[in-house]
């Protein structure tokens, strides 16, 4: 008889994709609690708040527009931050994607895109411990919210937007090179060079004519306008939040997200077929 | 490691029983150990030569930040100083490459003490300190090559010496010096630790090295508290020393200053490192 084969035939266990989601998140967020990811990353924003700020602020806080140079710098602060959480989801994805942990999920009956959901939820809480802890920085140096709830909201919702599209470029470096101490190198780069040359640190005007131009449309630049006319200011000199202030730097957001998308689906379907 | 070619072996005396065939050497004679060290330290940098990753960090970041640093700060450093902020900032550059290449050394010695190549070199005759010293030699080359590359770029961008070339050949080495004591300090952190803390812990006090030194921004430019702190840390002392021997200004007592900074935290690292090396070669 056919029905009585010895093959067993157990029964699939029901699988909820939202379960799932949660599991693999807590996977990648426990672990940060216990080996001393999260303290570092609270000491490196705190490190890189004094070590930009108590310097640089005689030279700088003189030809600055806004009411102080803690006002002026924190936007670049909170964006160097949020750099670096996207420099641990790039490690994160690449040990993941090195150590075959993708390719066994693969085999099992998860949704495609849950793996990366949850590295992306992952991420964005890497994102909202560095908004907050860069932001409590700018305030004990002198940062003050000064365009009410809405500048808040959109403060903080411009700097996640941010965030994601990083973590998601970050995301994708892991996977493409599966090489995690290639990351950091990879990632510090733009992030030292578009750091320096933005107007996060000191007005365009101060920099050489001929690097004017890069300065001024570079995304970092951008979402510094962006972050400084949301936060605004007592003395009435931060950029207005007009579509015109905010415009460049949401196409750039989107733009990194959209592209990021693309090959991210490029390389995972390379992958795939591996 | 140093094998005997076949001619050697064929004209060893004969003796029975096949003992003493060998060169009468003891294991850890200094003898055995200079060629040894050649070997090994041709073999971590050949591994680094052959590693992308390693080569960006170490070639172009240096340059690419030399480049960012001097447009950023060039200016505004020459009109309170008077003189280009380069001579600062080409040594700074130099020792942060230098400094954060130590990270690389420190993740490169934790993945071997896991991949069980320590133990492995630890039961073939090889000198007790040949693996060590190996690595210390290498984090050498390697810096005075990052050195070599951010002052190429520094000439390029205005940079010269005036002291002449026994100063600029000294100059050369500077960062060096600082720089494998920190290699050692880093070792020794990451072979007393199993995660990833360490290379984290030392991204922190390179970033605190960096920022609270001469080389940034001059020194009346801290708050008043702070200076005492940024003149005398280490980075500050080899940089004062660099400017000395290519600009101008006093050099006997900064690179005197700087030599103790070496010696002190090698004096300090020597035995945990020792003991930490033993404990990760024997380990599996």
């Amino acid at each position: 008889m056919i029905v009585d084969s010895a093959i067993p035939a157990a029964v699939r266990p029901p699988v909820s994709a939202v379960q799932q989601w949660w599991v693999l998140t807590v996977r990648m967020i426990t672990p940060t609690l216990r080996n001393g990811e999260l303290a570092t990353q609270i000491v490196g924003s705190i490190v890189f708040t004094i070590g930009y700020y108590l310097p640089l602020k005689q030279m700088m806080g003189a030809v600055q527009p806004l009411s102080g140079y803690a006002q002026y710098l924190t936007p670049l602060i909170v964006l160097q931050a949020i750099w670096f959480a996207a420099i641990s989801a790039a490690f994160r994805s690449a040990t993941d994607s090195v150590q075959g942990i993708n390719r066994r999920f693969r085999a099992m009956p998860i949704p495609a895109l849950t793996p990366l959901a949850s590295r992306m939820t992952a991420s964005m809480y890497r994102c909202v411990v560095a908004l907050i802890v860069s932001v409590a920085c700018g305030y004990v140096i002198g940062f003050r919210f000064d365009n009410g709830v809405l500048g808040i909201v959109g403060f903080v919702v411009l700097v996640l937007l941010i965030g994601a599209a990083l973590a998601l470029i970050g995301d994708l470096i892991g996977i493409a090179t599966q090489n995690p101490e290639a990351t950091a190198p990879m990632m510090l780069i733009p992030q030292l060079t578009l750091g320096l040359a933005s107007v996060g640190l000191q007005p365009v005007e101060r920099f050489p004519e001929w690097i004017q131009g890069f300065v001024r449309n570079q995304p970092l630049s951008q979402w510094v306008y962006g972050l400084q006319a949301l936060a605004g200011d007592s003395s009435g000199n931060a950029p207005e939040a007009t579509f015109a202030v905010l415009g460049p730097g949401l196409a750039w957001v989107l733009g990194c997200i959209v592209v990021a998308l693309a090959l991210h689906t490029w390389v995972s379907r390379k992958r795939r077929s591996e | 490691m140093t094998l005997e070619s076949p001619e050697s072996l064929v004209s060893a005396p004969y003796r029975p029983g096949g003992r003493h065939r060998r060169e009468k050497v003891w294991e850890n004679s200094p003898k055995r150990l200079v060629p040894q060290v050649a070997v090994l330290t041709g073999r971590i940098l050949r591994r680094w030569s052959r590693d992308p990753a390693t080569l960006v960090q170490s070639l172009v970041m240096p340059a690419v930040f030399l480049v960012a640093l001097d447009i950023v700060l060039g200016d505004v450093i020459e009109q309170v100083t008077g003189h280009s902020g380069l001579y600062g900032q080409v040594p700074l550059v130099a020792l942060a490459g230098g400094m954060t290449g130590a990270i690389i050394g420190a993740v490169g010695i934790m993945r071997e003490r896991e991949a069980g190549l320590l133990s492995r070199f630890w039961v073939v005759p090889v000198h007790r300190a040949a693996g060590l010293l190996a690595r210390l030699a290498a984090d050498f080359v390697r810096i005075v090559v990052i050195t070599l590359v951010v002052m190429v770029v520094g000439l390029a961008l205005g940079f010269r010496f005036e002291q002449g070339i026994l100063a600029a050949v000294v100059w050369v080495f500077m960062p060096a010096l600082f720089g494998v004591a920190l290699s050692a300090a880093v070792l020794t952190l990451a072979l007393f630790s199993s995660s990833t803390i360490a290379p984290q812990a030392t991204e922190i006090v390179i970033a605190i090295l960096m920022f609270f030194s001469i080389g940034f921004v001059p020194l009346d430019q801290y708050p008043k508290w702070l200076q005492p702190f940024v003149e005398h840390q280490p980075v500050s002392t080899t940089i004062k020393a660099m400017k000395g021997l290519s600009l101008e200004g006093p050099i006997a007592q900064p690179v005197l200053l700087s030599v103790l900074w070496a010696a002190g935290i090698a004096a300090v690292c020597a035995v945990p490192l020792a003991i930490g090396f033993r404990k990760a070669s024997k380990r599996g």
